[in-house]
């Protein structure tokens, strides 16, 4: 066990405290598996991550800086918001990519570029940005969206549409008709873990008149599983990307728009989610350091 | 917002990173009740906690520090694993007892004394006072029912409030308590929290006992455990967060009430040993002692996690 230099960061938010925590270790080198889950399990944040060098093959492949992404119940190939907030914490400790405007994140999943926004510091032009990763997605069965519906006490005529999203985070996505349909949905934990289902519930603000040209916003709810229970996440990377990308396609919302997510839980999750000129959607959003110091693992 | 001292450190255990973490703020002055609820929202740790200078009157009274104490929910008077955290970051951080080996700690309950062994080191809080009662059969069946336990498999029953209410069951085995797999939506639906514990025999606690709780414990895990020291007893504790109860990994307070009630009634000696938290894949340690009048002390093994600055 030695001293390690630590960050524990607030990712997708205008304001500290109001995003999604993410805890990193950044000198991960010679930490033990079974060490790096103990550690995650302890700072009981949704995601902790550990920054090493790029592998040989990463290396080749531009890689910058390679990360291990662990939730309190094992390790995952891919997330978004530990993507953002590593990559805000190693550029902090004094990383620097090889491309000006981008870094390159090797991960289990593979190489993930994140952009890096010219104005950070404004709230229109969002500090990092991920290339959302391939999707796929299918039909739930009406049978299934109807025990869903059921395990978080809503009713059939709340729902617009409903999909298996998966981008290496499996999630169901449901679509309800208004946003003052949200705070009424109760999730159940043994039914939705019986049912193994992550609920990403979302709807469209109304936009109000006068306001033309803002951008739309989708108000987004994400029902976590957890290795003993359910949690509702602040702000979801990864199945922000996916709503995108399914709701795009079928034309319930046009890119670009706005994300708020966490209202239920007190915190104002904020992220952007645009289309670059190749059909590529990306998640953008702000990170804040909050914490700085050493961990001795 | 500015700067301020941090650490988080990892309470009631002698194995890194398998304790109950607490996060402590240690020069708090100035922040508002508003911050410090959205910081110990966003740690989503158990407990927060933020240090300040004790008041006039617990200054008058050799208050050393005054601690405020939050979960992501709301302000507590007390709790156990709170206290021996901030006592330990407070010293870590140069604070000077007016006593030496005793610091009083000025909380929204009153003041805490606490310990701090010559030899060990290990610190200990004064168990707060408890009020207990008998629980009714016909009470408790709906709870054993949900609890998924046979009346047979009960020793003892309590009712225990030492601030937090705890129905506390005594049970026959500790292989019982490590096999429970209780209906949560149920119990919450009881509208109570639930303690459970049972003895190792004496005679099997260096063999079988321990073998078991081993094989539990290190299953799957680091295996770079120190090996734990004896224990006499299992415990696990399931709270209410609102919406449904969780079962908390290491639980001060409890440990408190129940050694109040185990020692009284003569079902266990001073000083033993608690084991609690193998089923989240903690290994908790409570070191429970009495003192010549009678007085209750709980103890625990306090460890550095995290140290530096948290902008606030």
């Amino acid at each position: 066990m030695q001293p390690r230099r630590f960050a524990q960061l607030d990712v997708f938010a205008h304001h500290a405290l109001q995003g999604n925590a993410l805890a990193v270790v950044l000198d991960g080198e010679g930490i033990g598996d079974a060490a790096m889950l103990d550690f995650a399990r302890w700072t009981n944040l949704s995601e902790t991550t550990f920054v090493l060098p790029p592998t040989p093959e990463g290396a080749a492949g531009g890689a910058d800086y390679r990360l291990r992404i662990f939730t309190p119940a094992g390790e995952l190939a891919f997330a978004g918001h530990p993507t953002l907030g590593s990559c805000q914490a190693w550029l902090n400790a004094g990383g620097t990519p090889r491309q000006a405007q981008v870094v390159v994140q090797e991960c289990a999943k593979g190489l993930v570029s994140i952009q890096r926004s010219p104005s950070a510091s404004s709230t229109d032009q969002e500090g990092l940005a991920f290339a959302a990763p391939p999707l796929q997605r299918s039909e739930v069965p009406a049978s299934v969206q109807a025990e869903v519906l059921a395990a978080l006490a809503l009713q059939a005529d709340d729902l617009v549409a409903a999909q298996w999203l998966d981008n290496g985070s499996r999630w169901m996505g449901l679509l309800v008709r208004a946003t003052d349909v949200l705070p009424r949905a109760q999730p159940n934990a043994a039914a939705l873990r019986a049912l193994g289902v992550k609920a990403g519930l979302c709807a469209i603000h109304t936009p109000s008149s006068g306001a033309m040209a803002a951008e739309p916003v989708l108000e987004v709810r994400g029902i976590t599983l957890t290795a003993h229970g359910i949690a509702e996440d602040p702000a979801t990377g990864s199945l922000n990307a996916s709503l995108a990308q399914w709701l795009s396609a079928t034309g319930h919302i046009a890119l670009p728009y706005r994300v708020q997510q966490g209202a239920a839980i007190g915190r104002a999750g904020r992220m952007r989610l645009v289309a670059d000129a190749q059909g590529q959607v990306w998640v953008q959003g702000q990170v804040h350091s909050v914490l700085t110091g050493q961990v001795i693992l | 917002m500015r700067t301020r001292a941090f650490m988080q450190v990892d309470v009631f255990s002698e194995t890194a990173y398998r304790g109950n973490p607490l996060a402590v703020v240690l020069d708090s002055e100035g922040l508002s009740d508003e911050a410090m609820q959205a910081f110990a929202r966003w740690t989503n740790l158990s407990e927060t906690t933020f240090l300040l200078p004790p008041t006039p009157e617990g200054r008058a009274q050799g208050a050393d520090y005054r601690v405020r104490i939050f979960t992501p929910g709301g302000e507590l008077p007390f709790a156990g694993h709170p206290t021996l955290g901030s006592c330990h970051a407070w010293l870590a951080a140069g604070g000077q007892p007016q006593q030496a080996g005793r610091v009083l700690q000025e909380c929204a309950k009153g003041l805490v004394p606490l310990q701090q062994d010559a030899r060990s080191g290990r610190l200990a809080f004064a168990a707060p006072s408890l009020s207990r009662s008998e629980i009714a059969d016909a009470e408790l069946a709906p709870v054993l029912q949900a609890a998924g336990l046979q009346p047979s498999q009960v020793l003892a029953s309590q009712k225990l409030n030492n601030g937090p209410v705890f129905w506390a069951l005594l049970l026959d085995d500790p292989d019982t308590v490590l096999a429970m797999q209780p209906d949560l939506t149920a119990l919450h639906g009881l509208g109570m929290e639930l303690a459970v514990a049972a003895l190792y025999p004496q005679a099997a606690k260096t063999l079988i006992g321990r073998a078991s709780r081993e094989a539990r414990a290190f299953d799957g895990a680091s295996g770079q455990a120190s090996r734990p020291p004896e224990v006499d007893i299992e415990v696990r504790v399931w709270f209410n967060t609102g919406a449904s109860l969780s079962e908390d990994p290491i639980t001060g307070s409890l440990n408190a009430s129940l050694a109040q009630w185990l020692l009284a009634d003569g079902h266990l000696q001073a000083p033993y040993v608690a084991s609690q938290g193998i089923n989240l894949d903690r290994s908790g340690i409570v070191n429970i002692a009495q003192d010549a009048a009678g007085q209750v002390w709980v103890g625990g093994h306090v460890a550095a996690g995290i140290q530096g600055e948290v902008l606030l």
